[in-house]
């Protein structure tokens, strides 16, 4: 399933507010490699440089130094097509819903395919698709008020606003921060299916370990402007000394599961999606070590 | 090129760098008192002479508040357009408002004289001087204290039920606000970029298109600024802010020697500007 590299990151430098005395290293050597079609979680904590990095990726920021090839286009370079690279690259914002600016729902979703210089018939194809892809009835909603929306609805609205512009690839910041519990397990599931059915490759930053253990094929975590341990969420999550060194949490599952081998039990650690953590649970409870142990 | 969205890098006004130099530890009342008096005498200043007086004078307290003056002068740069269209203008119009002087040139209705030369130079030089001034008292002073001076310089004017607190309050949440509506705007063009908008790529004389073109960035920023200040009217009343309210305040200043000698040099040099009848 590992495609061939679509995002190659070498040795990546930027400096915010250079020459004044604001001036802030941001990133201070990143490297990483993302294949077509993969789920990649950016996991660090604020400030080490998350948002900046996937800001390169559609060339909102150019490197200061180093290497950034994203779909072919070399960064580096000066003159480069940016407006395909911002066509092939989906950039959601940390808070999307503030970017919706038109009365109506379905216009608002095609600004950006009207911007491609589409014709309408297209746009209006893929406003249908991006709304469906999101979860909103093409017929029901396009004609809504957008300041009537809730956040959650809102938000998709906004997402429905990138996918419109049929990227290759999907980078998301933080897309769930802020949403009630039902929107975000909506969203998380929207984001997987467009991993898995439409072959998007997704990228996305999060401070939250369920959805990194859900969604993510491969994790980066970044510290200090550099990513300092990559991985499957498996690798990542079992490797105790690392967890504590770079302060990571864990979703609650491993939580459980490590407090449980702390007991004594004989549980797998890396069983961490819901479902395989209680199935190790039951298998605990089933094997009758309850009343021998216990506490 | 990487700073193509950095629009923050060039806004000097209302932000506070804090490098301690002897600006910055001035009696805010003090150094917001001179300062005033100053940009008032530059503004009232009409000589070549005077005006060189006073950029060098705004260049030295860049130097003295230890900020680099290359960060002053970014300041200017978003004003650049205004003062040629302004100095264009100047050279068009104001010739016959100012009798005397060599006459240059003339037809129709345009007249340029040395006066009206004279005029425009001096005005751009001043409008730069003023820009440095007060980016150095705002650099150098934080907003806390730039409150404070306002309310306890204009606290005569209670007498006559001028609204001293409420004045201050107003210009010290707008200056406050600058630079975080910089940064929200920032976010907002990288973001509706992101979705294939392009800003400023058309033809500057289509005026219309280029205003539609920032219709996506105006009206969510618009949205920002009232969700923001509902957020700050909240978290004013949930620390019991009342309006007219007689309030005492946290740090009381008191000013020093060296204080009184930066005001009297102030305003001497201010006099100077003022009324010395300098050559050119």
């Amino acid at each position: 399933m590992r495609g061939k590299p679509i995002i190659e990151i070498e040795n990546l430098f930027h400096t915010y507010m250079k020459g004044t005395p604001m001036e802030h290293v941001a990133l201070k050597g990143t490297n990483m490699v993302v294949n077509e079609g993969e789920c990649i979680a950016i996991i660090g904590h604020t400030g080490s440089g998350k948002s900046t990095l996937i800001q390169h990726f559609n060339g909102l920021i150019r490197p200061d130094s180093g290497k950034v090839i994203i779909d072919g286009i070399d960064l580096s370079k000066k003159r480069i097509d940016i407006k395909a690279l911002r066509r092939n690259v989906g950039l959601v914002f940390q808070n999307p819903e503030d970017q919706i600016f038109e009365k109506l729902i379905g216009d608002d979703i095609s600004y950006g395919p009207f911007k491609l210089g589409l014709p309408i018939k297209e746009v209006r194809e893929r406003v249908k698709w991006a709304m469906n892809m999101v979860g909103l009835n093409f017929e029901e909603m396009k004609d809504r008020q957008t300041f009537a929306l809730s956040g959650g609805q809102k938000r998709k609205v906004a997402l429905a606003g990138i996918l419109a512009l049929k990227p290759k690839i999907l980078v998301l910041d933080e897309p769930t921060a802020g949403l009630d519990p039902k929107s975000r397990n909506e969203l998380l599931d929207k984001i997987k299916s467009l991993n898995k059915i439409e072959n998007l490759t997704v990228i996305f930053v999060s401070h939250n370990m369920e959805e990194v253990a859900y969604l993510a094929d491969r994790v980066y975590v970044m510290a200090n402007g550099k990513d300092v341990l990559s991985g499957t969420p498996i690798d990542i999550f079992t490797d105790k000394e690392k967890l504590q060194r770079y302060q990571i949490g864990t979703p609650e599952t491993v939580q459980a599961l490590y407090r449980l081998k702390d007991l004594g039990y004989n549980v797998d650690t890396s069983a961490f999606t819901i479902s395989e953590a209680a199935d190790e649970i039951i298998k605990v409870l089933t094997n009758g070590e309850v009343e021998n142990h216990g506490k | 090129m990487a700073s193509e969205f950095e629009l923050s890098r060039n806004i000097t006004i209302g932000q506070y760098v804090p490098t301690g130099s002897f600006i910055h530890r001035l009696d805010p009342r003090i150094k917001l008192l001179v300062f005033t008096i100053l940009v008032l005498a530059i503004a009232l200043n009409t000589s070549y002479v005077g005006n060189a007086l006073g950029l060098l004078l705004s260049i030295y307290l860049f130097w003295v508040s230890k900020i680099p003056v290359s960060y002053g002068l970014s300041g200017i740069k978003p004003a650049i357009p205004f003062i040629i269209i302004l100095a264009v203008l100047q050279l068009i119009f104001q010739g016959n408002v100012f009798s005397g002087g060599t006459v240059f040139f003339e037809y129709g209705f345009i007249l340029i004289t040395s006066e009206s030369i004279r005029l425009v130079i001096v005005s751009a030089v001043r409008f730069v001087e003023i820009i440095l001034l007060s980016s150095v008292l705002t650099l150098s002073t934080s907003t806390t204290e730039l409150t404070h001076a306002i309310q306890s310089l204009l606290s005569p004017l209670k007498k006559i039920k001028f609204p001293v607190h409420e004045i201050s309050l107003i210009i010290t949440i707008a200056i406050r606000f600058v630079p975080t509506f910089a940064i929200e705007m920032e976010k907002m063009m990288k973001a509706q970029a992101s979705r294939g908008a392009d800003f400023g790529s058309g033809e500057w004389w289509r005026i219309i298109q280029r205003t539609k073109d920032m219709l996506p960035i105006i009206i969510p920023l618009f949205n920002i600024a009232l969700s923001r200040a509902e957020d700050l009217i909240l978290a004013m009343e949930s620390r019991c802010y009342t309006p007219g309210n007689e309030r005492s305040a946290y740090s009381v200043y008191k000013a020093l020697v060296g204080d009184y000698i930066v005001l009297i040099i102030g305003l001497l040099l201010s006099l100077l500007l003022l009324f010395y009848p300098f050559p050119y």
